[in-house]
C-alpha cells in the first residue's frame, strides 16, 4: 500500500519532470549546434532561438558559430514590392527577428546611406545591380560580409573582395508584342540584327542608358560582343533609327510594348516574363549573337545597427529556401543557388549565348559612354 | 503700419517654421549642389547643348502648359460666373477633379485611350499618333492643372464688382469692350498669380516626365535621372538648383504685372447682378472648349475607374475584382490608412500656413514681402526628389548645436513616430504654396481699409486675421485645403527618400505596382485614392462652409 | 472711458463733454517716404494742435499730405520724425488698435460678411464688453442714426448714404478720443453729400468728440469745420476758421483754393496808414485796404478781391476801350439766382458774381462795363508762392 503510493508519487513525478523538460527544450536550447553536422548546405535554421547557418568546412558540412538574434531589421529592397515582402516575412518566420523592408531604386538607395552615413536606417541592402554596390562600396556605404555559404554560388556572380554576393541574375532579351508584330509582317526577332528591320521603325522601345541598368546593359553588350566601344556606338546609331522613343525607366519599354505602342521592347526577359503573366500579350526571345545579363545582391550595410541579424539575413538570402521564393512572387530572375528549384518560366542561361560581360569594364567606361550617347546618338535625326 | 506683439510673435514664428520646412534642408541640398560634379552641371549649361536643350524643354513645357491650363481655367471660370446655361454645376464639379490624379494613371489612362495603339485613336479613329514627349506630357500636365487656375479665377470672378461691367456698359461699350478693358485689366493678377503657379508646378512635376516624357528630357526628369542613374546627388541638386531659375523668374514677372495693376474690387459687397451673355453664337464658342475638356476629364477618369475592375485594361478587358480584394487583403489597407492619416494632419497645417503667409504678405510686412513670398513658395518651385534628399540629408540625425540637440531625428526608420514627422512636413510644405497663392489674389481683393477699419475699432492684427480676413478669403482657404489633401495624398518624389517601413504610402505602392505591370492593382489603388480625396473634399467643403453666414468668393458655392 | 456710457455723454450736460473731450498735438510731424534718391516727403514737419471738442478739416489737393497726417495720427503709419500727442501723453509709439481712434474711411470698409447690427457691435464685442451692454450701446447709436430698421441687413443691401452712417456709428459706438474721417464723402451724390455734412456735423457737436476729417473738397471743409487746416506740398499752408481762411488767405494759393478769387496788381503808397491799413493804387485810383502782415513788406503785393465783391453796371462811357474800371464783358452766365461775368480788363480778367440780379441791368456780351469794389472787402497779400 505504502509502497505502491511511493511508486504512483515517483511515477507522477517523473511524469511532470520529462513534461517540463519536454517543454523547456525548445526555449532552453540546451544542445547548441555550432559545428554539428547538417544535410543542406546554405540552409538557415532556428534552433532554440539561435540561428545558424550550414556551411561547408574543413570539417564538412556543419552548422556555423550559432547567431542569437534578438531586435528588429530594416532591409532596403531594390526588387519587386512582392518579391522583398516575401523574403522579409520569411526571415521573420524563420527568425523571429522583426524585419521590415522599404522599397527603393539603386539611385535613391546610394543617395539615402549617404544621407545617414552616421546613423544608417538600413542594415541589409537586397535586390540591388552590381554597379549600385559598386557606388557604395566606393562612398563606403556597405560592409565587407564573406557568407560561410557564398561559395555556393558561382563565382561571377559575386565580388571577389566580398562586399556583395548575387542572388539572382537577369538576362536581357526582346520583349515583343505577338499583335503588333503580325500587324507589321515582321517575325519575332531573334537577333540583334533582327532589330534593325526598317520595317520596326519606330516600333522599338528602350530605356535610356544614362537612366537605366537595363539600357546600359543593352549598350555595353553591343560593346562586348561587337569588340570595342566604336563599334558598339555604330549599332547603338542604327538601332535609334527604329527606336520611338527612349523611356527613363528600364521596365517601362516592356509595358509600351505590352500596350502595343510598339512592337518590341528590349528589357530584362524576367520582366517581360512578369508583364505576360499578367496577361499582356507578350513573348520572349533572345539574340542569338549574345545577349547581357545583370545580377542582383546582397550586402550588408556599414554600420548596421542589427549587424548579427543583418549577417543572417544575407546567409539566408544565398539559400535555396529563400531563392525559391522568387517564382512564388512572379519574380522569374535567373537564380544563382546551384541548388534552387529551377520554374519553367525561368530561362536557361545555358542555352543562351551569354557575352563576356566584365561589370567593372562597364562601371568605369559607364560616364563617358552614356555622355557620347546623349550627344552623338539619343539627339540624332532618325533616317 | 506698425505691427502688434502678436502679429510680430506671428511673423517670427512662420519665418521660424519655414526656415524648418524649406530654408533649413534646402541649404543643405545647396551646398550639396557645389560639389565638383553639380559645379560641373552649372558649367554645362553654357559649354553643354544637351544641357541647353533640357533647359529650353523645361521653360517651353511651363509655358505651354501655364497658358492653355490658365485660358481653359478661365474659360470655363468665365462660363461659371457670366453664362446660364444646362449642366453648369456638373462642369464645375468635372473642373475639380483633375485635383485628384496620381501621379501615372493620368498619363496611363491617356495613352490607353490616345496613344498609338489607343481604345479612342486607333480603334475608333484609326490614327496612330505618339503621344509620349512633349504632346503628351502637354496634354496630361494640362489636364492635371488647369484646376489650379479655374478656382483661381473663378473667385476672383465670383468676387469682381458686377456694378463696374454695369457702369461700363452703361456708358456704352459693347460686351467685348466691356470684357477688354474692364474685366480682363481686373483679373490680371489672378491671371499671373494662375500662370505662375501652373508654370512652377508643370516644371518641378516629376511622376509624368517619367511614365511618358519619352525623350523629352526636363530638368526634373534630368535631376531624378542624375541621382537615381547616375547616383549623382550633387549633380541633381544642381540640376534642381537651374530649376528654380525659370520659377523665379516667372515669379519676379508676375510680381511685377501684379503689382502694375494692383486692383481693388471688393471694398463692401458685390452689387447689382451680372448680366449674362445671351447670344447663342457666342455661348456656343465660350462653352466648347469647357465641354470638350471635360469630356476629357470624364473619359479619362471613367479609364481609370475601369481600370481598376478590368484585367488589363485595354489589353484584356474581362470583368475582375481581383485588384481591389489584392488591395484590400492586406498589402493596401495599410497604406491606405497611414497615408489618409498623415494627409489629414498636414492638410489643416498647410492651409492655415497658406493663408498666414497670404496675410502677413499682402497686408503686414512691407520690407522683404518679395522675399518672404518667395520663401513660402519653394515649396513646389523645387523638385520633390530634391526636397526629398534634402529632408533625408538633414533629418535623418539629431541636429545638434554644440551639446544642445536643436532639432531631433525626424527622418528614416530610426526617428521618431517612424518617420511619420517628416512626412507631415513634406506634405506640409508641398500644398501650403496652393493656400498661399490663392489667399494673396483673395486678399489683393479685399480693400486694405477693411483691415484698418478693424484695427480702429481696437482689434489686433490676429484678431482682425481670425474675425475679418479669415471669413473674407475663406473661399480661398477652402481652396487651400482641399489643395492641400489632394497634393499630400497624390505626393510622391519627395516620399520615397523619407518613407520607412512604419509609413507605407499610397503613391509609392501605385508605382510598386505598376513597376510590376500590375496595372489593374495601380488602377484600383487609383480609384480608392480618388474617392478618399472626394470624401476628405466634401468634407473640408462642409465643414468650412457650413461655419460662416455666407460667402464671398466660395469657389463651391 | 469704459465707465461713462455714450448714452450718458449723449444725454449728459455739455461741461462734462468738453473735460471729457481730448486734445491732440502733432508736433514736428514728418513722414518720408522710400529711400534715397528715390525719397519722397509726404509730410513736412508739420505743428498744429487740436483742442478738444474741436472739428478740424485737413483741406488740399491730392499729395498734399493730409490723408498721411491722418494716417499718422490712426497709426497706419509710422512717422519718421515727430510725435503725435494725445492729451498730453506720447500715442506715436502705439499700434492702431490700442488709439482710442475711431476712423471713417472713404470707402467705408463695412465688413461684408457681417450685418449691419454686428459691423456696428465688432469694437465693442473685441472689449468684450458684457453683451447686455453690447446690445444697448448698439441699439442707441442705430436708433441714433436711424438705421434700427437695416440692423439686420448686410452692408450690400444698403444705399451709399445708409453705409456711410453704418461706418460712422460704427466708430461712433467705440467713444473714441478723437473721430477721423477720411474722405468719407467723396463717394455719395451731391444732394446726400451736403445732408450727410450736417449729420456728421450736429452729432459730433452734440457728442464733442475731437474730430479730423480729411478732404479736398472746399464746400465741405467750409460747411462742418471749426477751423480749416489748408495743406500745401506737405505743408501746413495756413490754419483757421473757415471765415478767416476765406476772407484773410495767407497766400494766393490759399486764397484760389478757397473760393474763387481775383488778384489784382497794385502800387503801395504807404505802408500804415492811421487807421492801420496799407494806402495803395489800383486801377487808377486810390485807397486803403486792410493787409497780410506779410504783404506789408512784400515788394510786389497782390489785391484779392472776392467775384462776389465786385458790382457791375453798363458804362456809358464812350470809350472803347478797357482802361481804369472799365471793362469789356467776355461772357455773361445767367443762373437765375446770380449772373456770373467775365470781364476783360487792362490788368487781366475778373470774374464777378452779381446776386439776384435784375434782368435789365445785365450787361450783355461785348458790352463795356463799369465795375467797382468795396475797398473794406479787399484785401493785400503777398504774391510770391
Amino acid at each position: 500500500m505504502n509502497k505502491l503510493r511511493i511508486t504512483s508519487i515517483t511515477s507522477v513525478a517523473v511524469m511532470l519532470l520529462s513534461l517540463t523538460g519536454l517543454a523547456i527544450s525548445p526555449a532552453g536550447a540546451a544542445v547548441d549546434r555550432t559545428g554539428k553536422t547538417c544535410v543542406q548546405e546554405g540552409r538557415v535554421v532556428n534552433s532554440g532561438g539561435v540561428t545558424y547557418t550550414c556551411a561547408y568546412t574543413k570539417s564538412g558540412l556543419v552548422y556555423s558559430q550559432g547567431r542569437k538574434l534578438s531586435g528588429s531589421l530594416t532591409v532596403v529592397c531594390g526588387a519587386m514590392e512582392n518579391w522583398c515582402a516575401a523574403m522579409t516575412k520569411a526571415f521573420t518566420k524563420k527568425t523571429g527577428v522583426e524585419t521590415k523592408f522599404v522599397r527603393l531604386s539603386s539611385g535613391e538607395t546610394v543617395a539615402r546611406l549617404n544621407a545617414a552615413k552616421a546613423n544608417p536606417e538600413f542594415g541589409v541592402w537586397h535586390g540591388g545591380p552590381a554597379d549600385g554596390f559598386g557606388v557604395a562600396r566606393l562612398d563606403g556605404l556597405i560592409e565587407k560580409y564573406e557568407s560561410p555559404t557564398r561559395h555556393m554560388i558561382p563565382a561571377k556572380y559575386q565580388d571577389t573582395d566580398g562586399y556583395w554576393t548575387g542572388v539572382y541574375v537577369g538576362a536581357l532579351g526582346f520583349c515583343s508584342n505577338k499583335k503588333e508584330l503580325a500587324r507589321l509582317g515582321v517575325p519575332v526577332p531573334k537577333s540583334w540584327a533582327d532589330l534593325l528591320n526598317p520595317k520596326l521603325k519606330g516600333q522599338i522601345s528602350s530605356a535610356h542608358p544614362s537612366t537605366s541598368g537595363t539600357a546600359f546593359t543593352t549598350l555595353w553588350t553591343q560593346v562586348t560582343r561587337l569588340g570595342g566601344v566604336e563599334p558598339g556606338m555604330a549599332y547603338m546609331k542604327k538601332l535609334h533609327n527604329n527606336i520611338l522613343q527612349y523611356t527613363k525607366s528600364g521596365t517601362a519599354p516592356g509595358q509600351i510594348a505590352g500596350r502595343g505602342e510598339v512592337a518590341v521592347g528590349i528589357i530584362f526577359s524576367h520582366d517581360c516574363v512578369a508583364y505576360r503573366e499578367q496577361g499582356l500579350p507578350l513573348t520572349v526571345s533572345f539574340p542569338s549573337e549574345g545577349t547581357g545579363y545583370e545580377i542582383g545582391g546582397v550586402a550588408l550595410v556599414k554600420g548596421a545597427k542589427n549587424p548579427e541579424a543583418a549577417k543572417a539575413y544575407i546567409d539566408f538570402t544565398l539559400s535555396a529556401e529563400a531563392q525559391n521564393l522568387g517564382p512564388t512572387v512572379a519574380s522569374y530572375q535567373v537564380l544563382t543557388n546551384p541548388r534552387a528549384k529551377l520554374d519553367r518560366r525561368m530561362v536557361t542561361l545555358k542555352k543562351l549565348t551569354i557575352v563576356d560581360y566584365d561589370f567593372g569594364k562597364a562601371s568605369a567606361a559607364k560616364k563617358a559612354l552614356t555622355t557620347r550617347f546623349d550627344a552623338e546618338i539619343a539627339v540624332a535625326p532618325k533616317v | 503700419m506698425k505691427l502688434d506683439l502678436i502679429t510680430r510673435i506671428v511673423l517670427v514664428c512662420t519665418i521660424a517654421v519655414l526656415a524648418l520646412l524649406i530654408i533649413f534642408p534646402l541649404t543643405n541640398i545647396l551646398i550639396t549642389a557645389t560639389h565638383e560634379n553639380g559645379r560641373a552641371v552649372f558649367s554645362s549649361i553654357f559649354s553643354s547643348p544637351v544641357t541647353r536643350q533640357i533647359i529650353k524643354n523645361t521653360v517651353l513645357l511651363g509655358s505651354t502648359v501655364g497658358v492653355l491650363g490658365t485660358l481653359i481655367g478661365f474659360l470655363l471660370a468665365y462660363a461659371q460666373t457670366r453664362l446660364e446655361f444646362r449642366g453648369k454645376k456638373i462642369l464645375h464639379i468635372i473642373s475639380l477633379i483633375p485635383l485628384i490624379s496620381p501621379p501615372f494613371a493620368f498619363a496611363t489612362a491617356v495613352i490607353v485611350l490616345f496613344g498609338r495603339s489607343g481604345i479612342i485613336t486607333r480603334d475608333l479613329l484609326g490614327l496612330s499618333p505618339v503621344l509620349y514627349g512633349y504632346p503628351g506630357l502637354v496634354i496630361v500636365l494640362t489636364t492635371s492643372f488647369f484646376p489650379v487656375a479655374y478656382m483661381n479665377l473663378l473667385g476672383m470672378m465670383r468676387s469682381l464688382d458686377p456694378s463696374l461691367d454695369e457702369a461700363a456698359a452703361s456708358l456704352g461699350s459693347s460686351k467685348s469692350k466691356v470684357f477688354v478693358k474692364i474685366t480682363f485689366p481686373m483679373l490680371i493678377p489672378g491671371i499671373a498669380s494662375s500662370f505662375l503657379l501652373l508654370f512652377v508646378e508643370s516644371i518641378a512635376d516629376l511622376a509624368n516626365p517619367l511614365v511618358i516624357g519619352g525623350d523629352f528630357t526636363v530638368l526634373s526628369s534630368r535631376a531624378y535621372i542624375a541621382i537615381n542613374g547616375e547616383y549623382d546627388v550633387a549633380a541633381g541638386a544642381a540640376y534642381s538648383v537651374v530649376l528654380l531659375v525659370p520659377g523665379l523668374l516667372v515669379f519676379l514677372l508676375q510680381r511685377y504685372w501684379a503689382q502694375r495693376k494692383n486692383v481693388v474690387s471688393v471694398t463692401g459687397k458685390p452689387s447689382g447682378r451680372v448680366r449674362n451673355i445671351e447670344s447663342k453664337g457666342a455661348k456656343f464658342f465660350l462653352l466648347s472648349i469647357p465641354f470638350a475638356m471635360s469630356s476629357l476629364i470624364i473619359m479619362v477618369y471613367v479609364t481609370v475607374l475601369i481600370g481598376g475592375f478590368v484585367k488589363v485594361l485595354g489589353v484584356n478587358n474581362e470583368f475582375t475584382l481581383d485588384h481591389f480584394s489584392y488591395i484590400f487583403s492586406g498589402i493596401g489597407n495599410d497604406a491606405i490608412i497611414k497615408t489618409t492619416l498623415l494627409a489629414l494632419i498636414a492638410t489643416p497645417i498647410a492651409g492655415i500656413l497658406g493663408m498666414i503667409l497670404a496675410w502677413l504678405i499682402v497686408r503686414k510686412i512691407r520690407r522683404g514681402r518679395e522675399l518672404m513670398d518667395f520663401l513660402g513658395m519653394l515649396g513646389i518651385a523645387v523638385p520633390g526628389t530634391v526636397l526629398g534628399i534634402g529632408y533625408a540629408v538633414t533629418f535623418n540625425h539629431t541636429t545638434k548645436l554644440g551639446e544642445f540637440s536643436l532639432i531631433p531625428q525626424l527622418a528614416g526608420g530610426g526617428a521618431i513616430f517612424g518617420g511619420a514627422l517628416a512626412i507631415i512636413m513634406v506634405y506640409t510644405i508641398r500644398s501650403s504654396p496652393a493656400g498661399q497663392r490663392s489667399g494673396i489674389a483673395a486678399l489683393q481683393q479685399i480693400d486694405p481699409a477693411i483691415d484698418e477699419a478693424s484695427a480702429s475699432l481696437g482689434a489686433s492684427g490676429v484678431v482682425t486675421f481670425k474675425k475679418v480676413t479669415l471669413p473674407l478669403i475663406r473661399g480661398a482657404l477652402l481652396t487651400g485645403l482641399m489643395f492641400a489633401f489632394a497634393r499630400s495624398m497624390t505626393t510622391l518624389s519627395p516620399i520615397i527618400f523619407i518613407t520607412t517601413p512604419d509609413t507605407p504610402i499610397m503613391t509609392s505602392k501605385i508605382l510598386s505596382e505598376v513597376d510590376a505591370g500590375r496595372f489593374g492593382n495601380a488602377f484600383a489603388f487609383c480609384t480608392i485614392l480618388i474617392v478618399l480625396v472626394s470624401l476628405a473634399m466634401s468634407a473640408i467643403n462642409l465643414l468650412v462652409r457650413g461655419r460662416s453666414i455666407e460667402s464671398l468668393s466660395n469657389p463651391l458655392n | 472711458m469704459a465707465t461713462n456710457s455714450l448714452i450718458s455723454i449723449a444725454e449728459g450736460d455739455s461741461k462734462v463733454r468738453a473735460s471729457d473731450s481730448s486734445r491732440l498735438q502733432l508736433s514736428n510731424l514728418s513722414k518720408e517716404f522710400g529711400q534715397d534718391p528715390d525719397r519722397t516727403v509726404a509730410v513736412d514737419n508739420i505743428n498744429l494742435t487740436i483742442e478738444p471738442g474741436e472739428f478740424i478739416t485737413l483741406l488740399g489737393p491730392s499729395g498734399c499730405g493730409k490723408t498721411t497726417t491722418l494716417r499718422m495720427i490712426a497709426g497706419f503709419e509710422n512717422p519718421t520724425f515727430g510725435s503725435i500727442l494725445l492729451d498730453n501723453q506720447d500715442i506715436s509709439k502705439l499700434t492702431p488698435d490700442r488709439r482710442p481712434m475711431g476712423m471713417v474711411f472713404q470707402s467705408y470698409a463695412l465688413f461684408p460678411h457681417m450685418s449691419v447690427y454686428e459691423n456696428v457691435a465688432y469694437g465693442l464685442k473685441i472689449k468684450k464688453l458684457p453683451a447686455k451692454q453690447i446690445e444697448q450701446e448698439v441699439g442707441f447709436v442705430l436708433a441714433t442714426m436711424s438705421l434700427e430698421f437695416l440692423a439686420n441687413r448686410a452692408p450690400n443691401q444698403l444705399s451709399g448714404g445708409q453705409q456711410q452712417r453704418v461706418a460712422l456709428a460704427r466708430a461712433m459706438v467705440m467713444r473714441p478720443k478723437v473721430l477721423l474721417f477720411d474722405e468719407p464723402l467723396s463717394n455719395l451724390d451731391a444732394k446726400l453729400r451736403s445732408q450727410m455734412r450736417i449729420e456728421i456735423r450736429q452729432l459730433q457737436q452734440r457728442l464733442g468728440i475731437t474730430s479730423i476729417f480729411v478732404t479736398h473738397d472746399q464746400d465741405e471743409a467750409m460747411s462742418i469745420s471749426d477751423r480749416i487746416v489748408v495743406m500745401r506740398n506737405a505743408r501746413i499752408e495756413q490754419v483757421g476758421e473757415p471765415a478767416e481762411i476765406y476772407r484773410h488767405p495767407k497766400t494766393v494759393f490759399v486764397a484760389d483754393f478757397i473760393g474763387r478769387s481775383n488778384f489784382l496788381t497794385v502800387e503801395k503808397i504807404q505802408s500804415k496808414t492811421k487807421s492801420g491799413k496799407i494806402a495803395i493804387k489800383v486801377l487808377g485810383k486810390n485807397m486803403e485796404v486792410d493787409a497780410h502782415e506779410d504783404a506789408v513788406t512784400a515788394s510786389n503785393p497782390v489785391l484779392l478781391i472776392r467775384p462776389e465783391s465786385i458790382r457791375i453796371k453798363r458804362s456809358h462811357s464812350k470809350n472803347q476801350e478797357a482802361s481804369g474800371t472799365q471793362g469789356r464783358v467776355l461772357n455773361v452766365v445767367f443762373y437765375g439766382a446770380h449772373v456770373e461775368y467775365e470781364i476783360e480788363t487792362e490788368k487781366g480778367n475778373l470774374v464777378a458774381v452779381v446776386s439776384d440780379p435784375k434782368h435789365d441791368e445785365i450787361v450783355p456780351v461785348g458790352q463795356m462795363a463799369e465795375f467797382s469794389f468795396d475797398e473794406n472787402r479787399a484785401w493785400l497779400l503777398p504774391s510770391g508762392d
